[in-house]
């Protein structure tokens, strides 16, 4: 399985970006956040002690339309729960995320768009770390189709997923819990669960609970686990960014 | 708002200062671009532009429609750009400023209505079918001179661009996938690009290719667009303090030379993808293959 | 609520008690939680501010065909959320679709003659049979790619204060358009041949094309021979139109019942293609129209999740691993509970939580198969996980029970 290639903070105006490229749907994905930004239009809106987190998604070759509003009004709700909108300097203001879909086919009407779904929540959360918006956890998002003969396939390309008979996205925390969940098609609860323990193992590797709390993530047939990938990104870009400095050291 | 922060008095003091001793802040000559460069992705008519520190993305698609009904043997073609907080932290998403509006009406004009794609050749079956060309551009850093480098990013893409072939057979339009038969190029007519410039202390002095906050100093911009023979497709003036006729005299020769170099950059990046693609065509195939 | 609170302040000396309806507005929070999780020596059961059990749904009517310019309409009642729809039908002569006369290469010469051998399948399919989910794939298809079915949600002026005249369509009105069409088309609720009229040339006798589907007795030869000119002449397009009349908490459940109630009792008059005026021509008689013929009834359920603690730290930083929850839970299951899963949520519930969860099911042979969930959504926040979900199955399960009937009998 190849894994997703991902930059940090590849944009120089916005205050953090990052881009994600997912192989097998074929999604590439460019997010950007600003924040904390002060939002004048939207005063009304604001809440008085906490931040207001706006997601924006542009699709590549199409104008927007009410499938792009449902996503990002799915995106706002998850991250408006990781963002921690009251520290400092956060409250009343705004966190804008900006997702373009640079790469990949666009989605037609009416389309559930849940196999963009994963890049799409793994770029703002890796923008948002570029970012440095103080977040409460991390999380990692995937999704797997079922086909017609109930086998699960990982990240189905657009041709499967069409004829897959039900598609779900799965999103984990660092910690573990079922953060968000998007089931579209006919299934019953056990192939659910099938798909939950598998989604699982992808987020988060083969867990091997060590007694001091810590997880440590085992690669396995699906490669190296998703957590792992915004792991290694952030800390390829401390590398990069203070290479002057380990240098020296 | 949709507007960039205003710039300080001694921010624009300086700016002008400079100039009038011949410095940019960025140590180029007045008639000098940004270096400028040009890559392209792994779909067709996907271009990515970077001019100094402003950079975009252009995509083109392509889908078969019906055309329009007082245009039967038309083909549609259609630039859109939208400015999302991307770009810059200064513009909101989902609503329209001054900025976008003025610079897609200047593309438009530039690109769309000089006939640089030649939109007949676009019909497939007169009145029932034609193809729809669409430009989006992405602006992913935002510098200055948005428009020299989405117009350039757009003919980029138009030029790198090929389209399935479709073919009439009684009646039935039939579509062909890009694995099955070669797709198609674009018919381009020629190959307009616009060159902004920008004048200070009242048009004496007047740069190329300004950045974003020598845009903001500037007192007036003035527009040439221009294909590689000379021929001139669009002039303007559009606002800000008057600008002395000689300017479009002197720096139409300058725009011309500079129209020959952005060309140049674009042809020969395409020279070197089109190489790309041939030499990674076998391995692609089997690769496509393989996918399915 | 206002006056009937003020003599009850005056007569007692200035306290710090106040009349409910005030603590409601003052601490939402508090006021909820105080209702939820009673002192264990007032012996009182946990129940929400609105009287209801924590599972329990609110009164659901429905009414259908109340609206006369429209092919089919419901009004739904949840609660205080109503929601009207209109199914109008329109016809779309295929000649005025761009891409109707385009194939796909790859696909071209198969999909053609599946196209025109499908009606022969649909002789042997049984309606409400399962067989017919395969054969129908390509059938399908027409609906999504010419955008058959047009739905689109208002939330009116007035439905909940907060909704000003003149307003663009909100976030939330657009995004409760695209789940109801998502949902449309992974339901398959409608099936493409009901949306289609068929055109077969006169010199093969002249049946009947709409129902040709009756044809059962007509023998092979001459049918194989009829669908090679038979062609589709236009599609119906079902514009379905969901008004929010009064918004209180949880349109999507109200919306999509009351489709589903607009598209049962939607009838599309009898259309053929008339071939001296070249144009498709309808029937006004009520007695040639025909019903659609839905599949299944897919029935949504949303949920959403209330905690104790959600106020308690000013910064909540502090989240226990899934390892410590789960000890958590089990010690909470004898003691105080922290979390309440509330079944169909008012406006004022939903301005307390965060999660939400949505189920839709349906069962196969009119609710004597298999349960099947067609879509399962969580968002918002890390209570629910499998168990939760289970459960929440269940009660949705039950759910559907309780619409059928509503739905059934209008």
């Amino acid at each position: 399985m190849v894994g997703p290639t991902t930059s940090l903070t590849p944009l120089s105006r916005a205050d953090g970006s990052a881009s994600y490229q997912c192989p097998a749907t074929g999604a590439n994905i460019l997010g950007s956040v600003n924040a904390p930004i002060e939002l004048p239009g939207r005063r009304d809106a604001l809440k008085p002690e906490d931040a207001t987190v706006e997601v924006f998604i542009k699709p590549g070759t199409a104008p927007g339309g009410v499938g792009e509003r449902y996503v990002e009004g799915i995106i706002k709700s998850m991250l408006g729960r990781l963002v921690l909108g009251r520290e400092k300097s956060y409250a009343r203001r705004g966190i804008v995320v900006t997702l373009a879909i640079v790469g990949g086919e666009s989605k037609p009407r009416g389309d559930s768009y849940l196999t963009v779904l994963p890049a799409l929540l793994q770029t703002s959360l890796l923008a948002l770390l570029s970012a440095s918006v103080p977040l409460s956890m991390t999380f990692s998002a995937t999704v797997l189709g079922v086909n017609t003969l109930g086998e699960i396939i990982r990240e189905p390309a657009p041709t499967d997923a069409a004829a897959a008979t039900s598609l779900h996205v799965l999103a984990f925390s660092s910690k573990g819990h079922l953060l968000l969940n998007e089931s579209r098609g006919s299934f019953d609860f056990d192939t659910w669960e099938r798909i939950r323990q598998r989604a699982l193992t992808i987020c988060h590797g083969t867990l091997s609970g060590s007694p001091d709390g810590d997880v440590a993530m085992v690669e396995d047939v699906d490669g190296q686990p998703l957590e792992g990938v915004v792991r290694e990104t952030v800390e390829d870009k401390y590398h990069q960014d203070y290479a002057w400095k380990i240098d020296a050291a | 708002m949709n507007k960039e922060a205003p710039l300080s008095i001694t921010e624009r003091d300086f700016i002008l200062n400079a100039l009038r001793e011949n410095v940019r802040l960025d140590g180029r000559e007045s008639d000098q671009l940004r270096p400028l460069s040009i890559s392209f992705g792994q779909e067709y008519g996907h271009v990515k532009v970077k001019l100094g520190k402003t950079s975009l993305i252009v995509r083109i698609s392509s889908e078969v429609t019906k055309p329009r009904d007082d245009r039967p043997f038309d083909g549609i073609f259609t630039i859109a750009l939208e400015l999302t907080a991307m770009g810059s932290p200064a513009w909101d998403n989902g609503r329209q400023g001054d900025l976008e509006t003025y610079v897609t009406n200047v593309l438009d004009r530039v690109v769309r209505h000089s006939n640089a794609l030649d939109t007949e050749s676009l019909c497939i079956l007169k009145g029932v079918s034609c193809w729809s060309v669409r430009a989006d551009v992405h602006i992913t850093d935002y510098d200055g001179n948005l428009i020299d480098a989405a117009c350039a990013g757009i003919m980029a893409g138009l030029q790198h661009f090929r389209r399935p072939d479709a073919v009439v057979k009684d009646g039935q339009v039939i579509v062909y996938g890009v694995d099955e038969r070669v797709p198609v190029a674009l018919n381009i007519t020629h190959k307009p690009l616009s060159i902004t410039f920008h004048t200070f202390d009242e048009g004496n002095r007047v740069i190329l290719d300004a950045t974003r906050k020598e845009e903001q100093a500037a007192e007036a911009d003035v527009i040439i667009g221009m294909n590689n023979a000379g021929d001139v497709c669009f002039l303007s003036k559009f606002s800000g303090s008057p600008v002395d006729a000689m300017v479009f005299v002197t720096k139409s020769t300058v725009a011309q030379e500079k129209v020959k170099e952005i060309n140049g950059v674009i042809d020969k990046a395409l020279q070197a993808d089109l190489a790309k693609r041939a030499k990674g065509g076998m391995l692609e195939e089997s690769r496509a293959e393989n996918d399915r | 609520m206002a006056s009937a609170a003020a003599p009850a302040a005056q007569s007692a000396p200035p306290s710090l008690s106040l009349p409910p309806s005030q603590f409601a507005r003052l601490q939402p929070h508090a006021y909820l939680l105080a209702h939820l999780s009673p002192p264990a020596t007032s012996n009182q059961p946990s129940i929400r501010a609105n009287g209801r059990a924590p599972s329990q749904f609110r009164i659901t009517s429905a009414n259908t065909g109340s609206l006369t310019h429209t092919n089919g309409s419901a009004v739904v009642r949840v609660g205080d959320t109503t929601a009207v729809c209109g199914v109008r039908a329109e016809l779309l002569p295929t000649e005025d679709i761009a891409s109707w006369s385009v194939s796909r290469s790859a696909a071209a010469t198969t999909n053609k003659r599946r196209k025109l051998t499908d009606p022969t399948q649909k002789l042997t399919e049984e309606i409400g049979d399962e067989s017919d989910l395969d054969a129908d794939a390509d059938d399908q298809s027409h609906i999504e790619d010419l955008n058959l079915l047009v739905p689109n949600l208002s939330l009116s002026t007035g439905c909940a204060p907060g909704f000003i005249p003149g307003a663009p369509p909100s976030s939330l009105a657009q995004s409760l358009s695209h789940q109801i069409l998502a949902l449309l088309h992974t339901t398959r609720l409608v099936r493409a041949e009901d949306l289609r009229v068929w055109y077969q040339p006169p010199n093969l006798g002249a049946e009947d094309l709409e129902r040709h589907n009756e044809s059962e007795q007509m023998d092979v030869d001459a049918e194989e021979a009829g669908e090679k000119d038979k062609e589709i002449k236009a599609f119906w397009v079902l514009y379905i139109d969901v008004m929010i009349v009064s918004l209180a908490g949880n349109p999507f459940d109200a919306a999509w019942a009351s489709v589903l109630a607009a598209l049962r009792d939607t009838k599309l008059p009898r259309a053929w293609w008339d071939i001296d005026n070249e144009m498709v021509v309808c029937s006004d008689a009520v007695s040639e129209s025909h019903k659609l013929t839905l599949r299944g009834m897919p029935v949504a359920s949303s949920f959403c999740v209330f905690e104790a603690d959600a106020a308690a730290g000013w910064r909540a930083v502090i989240i226990p691993d899934a390892e410590e929850e789960r000890q958590i839970e089990e010690s909470n299951r004898k003691g105080v509970q922290r979390r309440w899963i509330l079944a169909d949520p008012d406006g004022y519930e939903e301005g307390l939580t965060q999660e939400r969860a949505c189920i839709v099911v349906d069962k196969k042979q009119g609710g004597k198969g298999k349960l099947v969930i067609v879509k399962m959504e969580k968002n918002g926040g890390w209570a629910l996980d499998s168990e939760e979900l289970r459960k929440l199955v269940d009660i949705s399960a039950k759910r559907w029970e309780d619409v059928r009937q509503v739905i059934g009998q209008c």
